[in-house]
């Protein structure tokens, strides 16, 4: 950095929330990320677009990544990541390879001054100021729900399925398949896109009906949806309304994502259910496809008849609504966080990690002591 | 890879005093108004519309078959005026591709079939510019004399491109020195292309970076491109 | 021309073990060594805004969030946006004199948005004003960091006395003497204030939930929806704060900014590269490239690729330094490169453990030996031990040898006037016909013979590869010391795709 940069300034971290399928980037102490980019790279020797997640080996998910941060910090953030702190928002569930090559790309290859790693499930619920709460996180690639109990996330009762933008993408092929209209093999971007603009999350009654063989519905209208220039695609209603249904069509487990946050409550101590049900916090960017919350709503209190959920206890449901879109909402926790003085308390710093060679971890038994991560700002307000 | 020859019937092409060598079947508008420094190589079927304001080459330059150079223009309240067109050095232009930039700096690279500043008023199909231009291939009147497809060709061009002034006033695109445009981009009027940047698209946008001897890459690419453009040894 | 448009035929394997084509790789002339886009460390050099071609300060960029203030771009195909007269509607309609006034709007010349559509007013001048929208969460968002941030300075403050606690008991004298401050305030009658640590920070309300949930509007089972009218997932994403739905929601984003970056050799911290400031320059102030100082290597003509019989393949050398250069053809020997990131592997666990030992013996020999401490402090690195890119092995597999020619073969130096020069050089230089068929200037073309291996398919690719080993002629040293140039033997593998069998 040049010398004339104001000394007073401190030097401001990097927010990174490495989705799937998209990264929100930022600064600490702003309200909105800067950026939210597809989680990919262009691969110079083939010159195709590559997922970071579709990697193959350790080897290539560290070229992946060196060459993701790269655009991070250059095309965006253009700062220099030499010494320089960073705020990781990641899934309690994230692959331990996946958090461990990012950590040695920033570490190694950027050499940046400290990681401070952050659990999405509880850094969301910093913009809510609450300290207990039932979160679900709709992604891409899977569905998680993990209750935060006072400030702490109650680990051992997660929930994951995969049900996310990725299976919804799938199922509008599979309708599409069904439907004889010529549209086979669409690219992810179309489905993507058809997703986004033409679905939407249907009432309960109409579901049932819809589910039904053949019924006296009023269809929802068609769309001629333009497809590479020339060509069109009639997305008829019936898509349209049954894309997102597989959210609520129960496996062979009968699981599905109202049974996940229902199973979640029952895993949680007695006195807890109810004040997470009176506190569901929805995360992740499909979460914000219309009708999503009023159905869910539907769904739980349907399930709660089944004999399954009858001894929880719960009479309803509440939700929380976030002063941001949801799709950053962890985001905007970590920069919540990142903000404060957590960071220089709680992040793991560069001689840590070249010492220990690894992040600590919560399932690493290793680093039981440093994993209680994220207690500490809402403990002190108990 | 080394390039290899590419033979041109030597009755074809006009050698100049400065080592221009032009093909004689091109359009060459307003000639007095084109200025080749040196080495440029136009081939045939190509249009400089020098007519409508000056066009200025710089030495080392490629311009390929059925390229087409016309200067940009500015809609005024009285009417368009047409601004110069200038070309730096070690330039390669691509086949088909239609120029319509205001500058182009030294050094760069333009791929086939490259619309630099197109305008079209379709926002939701950009694809429906590249449908045209299939239409516009002209596989039907290939039992015309050469000169007279290539006048028709001509007419068509001119046609897209008054089309195209019709609907919205385009202007001037900025290429700036070392710069790659891929194959089948369309340049949105006004960009400026920074240096050291891949453009590839439609719209084009920034697709990655060069390595930074790029200058060298291409003043050692148009250099041998030259020397390897012979004549026929029959003629 | 394989370089700018089409696939790589000639890689060179980097230090580092990776394959780069020669313009992406860069030569440390202080450690003699090839350096990739990989093992270089990348700084942000100067900030610009490739529309307006302007240098902006790296404050004011952070200031503006790297954004260009002046330039906008379209929220609905993100070209960048022109600044259209609309009117020139007269002020004063009594007056004639009076200049036009003109307003001015945005529009995208690529689709044909424009800031009318959604609603924004013409402005009055060309350059700005245009309105900016504000987080319409931004003031309880504040409002909850200002709180989160006193939270964590007083816990961080407690910390900090819960040590200082356990040095005196007693920390000023008012303290042992019993006559405290707020001792004498509750004497004189005034309440009692808390002491500022001892305060509890003020909580942030925490927002309440709601059984009410959005429904989902009945419109969407009835209405026809124009897809034009609906945003894109990208549209929505380029205003991650509103991320609007529909079009008429759209608003001009500001043109993120770019950079120049310069390139600093990890091993020895010195640039390889470093821009020109202005942001137009092509130029540089520093460029160790290896296509300058290592010996380009260039396919020429392949001949059949059958198996079983020798295939001949002619390659073409260029010396793009001013020094002569001689070149010998050795053995690709992937063996040795295997050792060599071994080798590495294990120094690297060897100094690790010197490290840890170092860190338990130093208290308990501390006592004992007060005599080595300065040699250990001396022996210590002076600062934090560098941290380079760990070698790996070169993952390219070849399936053909090269048969390796006996003779070398000598590239005289690059000179720019010879392009002028029509005059046959002669360099006088005593050539293996075998070997060597052609030669110009700083240029030679070299035959080679290539058998693939047995057991390939046809259809394969076929790779091979060998060592190069040139001299190169390194001058800083002789800069520095008014000493000869430094003259080594430099190494590098190449591969070469051959093409298909």
């Amino acid at each position: 950095m040049p010398i004339y940069e104001p000394l007073t300034s401190e030097k401001v971290a990097v927010v990174l929330d490495i989705g799937s399928a998209f990264t929100k980037f930022g600064f600490t102490s702003e309200f909105a990320p800067r950026n939210i980019i597809r989680s990919q790279v262009r691969c110079k020797n083939t010159n195709t677009i590559r997922r970071l997640y579709d990697f193959q080996s350790a080897e290539d998910l560290y070229d992946l990544l060196v060459e993701f941060i790269h655009t991070i910090f250059f095309k965006y953030a253009l700062i220099s990541p030499k010494d320089r702190p960073v705020v990781i928002v990641e899934s309690l569930l994230c692959p331990t390879l996946f958090r461990e090559s990012l950590a040695k790309v920033l570490f190694l290859q950027y050499e940046v001054s400290s990681i401070l790693v952050l659990p999405s499930h509880l850094v969301c619920l910093a913009s809510l100021a609450v300290d207990t709460a039932l979160v679900v996180d709709v992604g891409y690639k899977e569905a998680v729900v993990i209750p935060v109990g006072f400030g702490l996330p109650i680990v051992q009762t997660w929930q994951a399925l995969p049900l996310g933008g990725e299976a919804i993408h799938k199922n509008i092929q599979v309708l599409f398949n069904n439907t004889s209209t010529g549209a086979q093999n669409l690219s992810e971007e179309v489905l993507e896109d058809i997703k986004v603009r033409c679905c939407f999350v249907t009432k309960k009654s109409r579901a049932d009906q819809l589910a039904l063989p053949r019924s006296d519905l009023i269809p929802v209208p068609d769309i001629k949806y333009s497809h590479r220039g020339s060509q069109t695609l009639t997305v008829n209603g019936k898509i349209r309304e049954k894309a997102f249904e597989i959210l609520y069509e129960e496996d062979n487990d009968h699981f599905c994502l109202s049974t996940m946050i229902l199973d979640a409550m029952l895993l949680v101590d007695r006195d807890l259910r109810n004040i997470l049900a009176e506190n569901l916090v929805l995360t992740g960017g499909t979460c914000m496809t219309p009708g999503f919350k009023a159905r869910l709503k539907e769904e739980l209190l349907k399930q709660l008849s089944n004999d399954r959920y009858r001894k929880l206890n719960v009479k309803q449901f509440k939700f929380h609504s976030m002063p941001c879109k949801e799709n950053y909402a962890s985001w905007l926790g970590g920069a919540l966080y990142g903000a404060t003085e957590f960071l220089g308390m709680k992040s793991v710093t560069k001689e840590f990690y070249l010492k220990e060679k690894h992040l600590p971890d919560w399932i690493n038994l290793k680093d039981v002591e440093s994993a209680r991560f994220g207690s500490d700002v809402t403990s002190a307000r108990a | 890879m080394e390039l290899g020859d590419v033979i041109y019937n030597k009755t074809e092409y006009v050698e100049t005093a400065s080592g221009n060598k032009v093909s004689r079947q091109t359009i060459l508008s307003g000639s007095q108004n084109i200025i080749l420094q040196g080495k440029v190589i136009v081939q045939s079927e190509a249009i400089i519309r020098g007519d409508l304001a000056n066009v200025k080459t710089g030495r080392y330059c490629v311009i390929s078959k059925e390229a087409v150079l016309r200067p940009p223009y500015k809609k005024f309240s009285k009417g368009v005026a047409f601004f110069p067109l200038s070309i730096g050095d070690h330039v390669f232009i691509g086949e088909k591709t239609l120029i319509n930039a205001a500058q182009i700096g030294n050094y760069v690279h333009i791929g086939k079939n490259c619309i630099i500043v197109m305008v079209f008023n379709m926002r939701k199909d950009l694809e429906n510019l590249e449908e045209f231009l299939k239409a516009s291939s002209y596989d039907s009147i290939n039992h015309l004399s050469p000169i007279k497809t290539l006048f028709l060709k001509y007419v068509m061009y001119w046609e897209l491109c008054y089309m195209v002034y019709i609907l919205v006033q385009g202007r001037r695109a900025i290429l700036r020195d070392c710069c790659v445009i891929e194959d089948n981009t369309v340049l949105a009027p006004e960009t400026v292309v920074p240096p050291f940047t891949r453009y590839g698209g439609s719209p084009g946008i920034q697709i990655g970076e060069l390595p930074e001897c790029q200058a060298d890459l291409m003043i050692d690419y148009t250099r041998s491109y030259y020397q390897h453009f012979l004549p026929s040894k029959s003629a | 021309m394989s370089y700018i448009t089409g696939p790589e035929y000639v890689r060179y394997a980097c230090t580092c073990g990776l394959l780069k084509s020669l313009p992406n790789l860069y030569f440390c002339r202080h450690c003699s060594q090839l350096r990739c886009g990989f093992c270089v460390c990348p700084e942000v050099d100067s900030i610009f805004c490739g529309k307006c071609s302007e240098n902006i300060p790296s404050a004011e960029a952070k200031v503006k969030k790297n954004k260009c203030a002046n330039c906008l771009i379209c929220p609905s195909c993100q070209q960048d946006l022109s600044t259209r007269i609309a009117s020139k509607g007269v002020v004063n309609p009594d007056d004639s004199k009076s200049p036009a006034k003109k307003t001015y709007y945005l529009s995208c010349y690529f689709c044909g948005w424009n800031s009318r559509d959604v609603g924004i007013p013409d402005q009055t001048s060309p350059t700005g004003g245009w309105p900016e929208r504000e987080n319409v969460h931004s003031n309880r968002l504040q409002e909850l960091l200002d709180s989160y941030k006193q939270i964590m300075l007083s816990q961080k403050q407690q910390k900090e006395n819960d040590k200082k606690k356990k040095f005196g008991k007693f920390v000023s004298y008012t303290d042992r003497t019993g006559i405290t401050a707020s001792a004498l305030r509750k004497r004189i009658g005034i309440p009692d204030i808390p002491h500022a640590m001892l305060r509890k920070p003020k909580l942030p309300e925490s927002s309440t939930a709601t059984t009410e949930v959005e429904e989902l509007p009945d419109k969407f089972f009835t209405q026809e929806i124009d897809l034009l009218e609906v945003t894109t997932i990208e549209q929505r994403l380029l205003q991650p704060e509103s991320q609007p739905v529909t079009v008429d929601k759209l608003f001009p984003a500001h043109k993120q900014l770019s950079i120049k970056k310069s390139l600093r050799c990890r091993h020895c911290e010195r640039n390889v590269s470093k821009p020109e400031y202005n942001p137009n320059s092509i130029k540089f102030k520093i460029q160790l490239f290896a296509y300058y100082h290592i010996p380009e290597v260039r396919l020429v003509k392949v001949g059949d690729l059958k198996r079983g019989q020798p295939c001949e393949i002619i390659i073409k050398f260029t010396n793009p330094t001013q020094h002569q250069t001689t070149i010998t053809i050795l053995n690709l020997d992937l063996a040795e490169q295997e050792r060599y990131v071994e080798e590495q592997q294990m120094m690297d666990i060897s100094e690790n453990l010197e490290v840890l030992s170092l860190q338990f013996k130093q208290p308990t020999s501390l006592p004992s030996l007060p005599g080595s401490q300065p040699s250990s402090l001396l022996s210590l690195p002076p600062r934090q031990p560098h941290l380079t890119i760990k070698s790996r092995k070169i993952k390219q597999t070849v399936n053909s040898t090269v048969e390796i020619p006996q003779s070398v073969f000598i590239l005289p130096p690059r000179d720019d006037a010879a392009e002028y020069d029509d005059s046959n050089d002669t360099h006088n230089i005593e050539d293996d016909s075998n070997l060597v068929i052609w030669r110009k200037s700083n240029k030679v073309c070299i035959k080679l013979l290539v058998n693939i291996h047995e057991g390939e398919t046809i259809g394969e690719e076929v790779f091979c590869g060998f060592t190069m080993d040139h001299v190169y002629t390194n001058i800083i040293a002789a800069n520095f010391e008014n000493k000869q140039p430094q003259k080594l033997n430099h190494k590098v593998r190449i591969f070469l795709n051959l093409g298909k069998m």
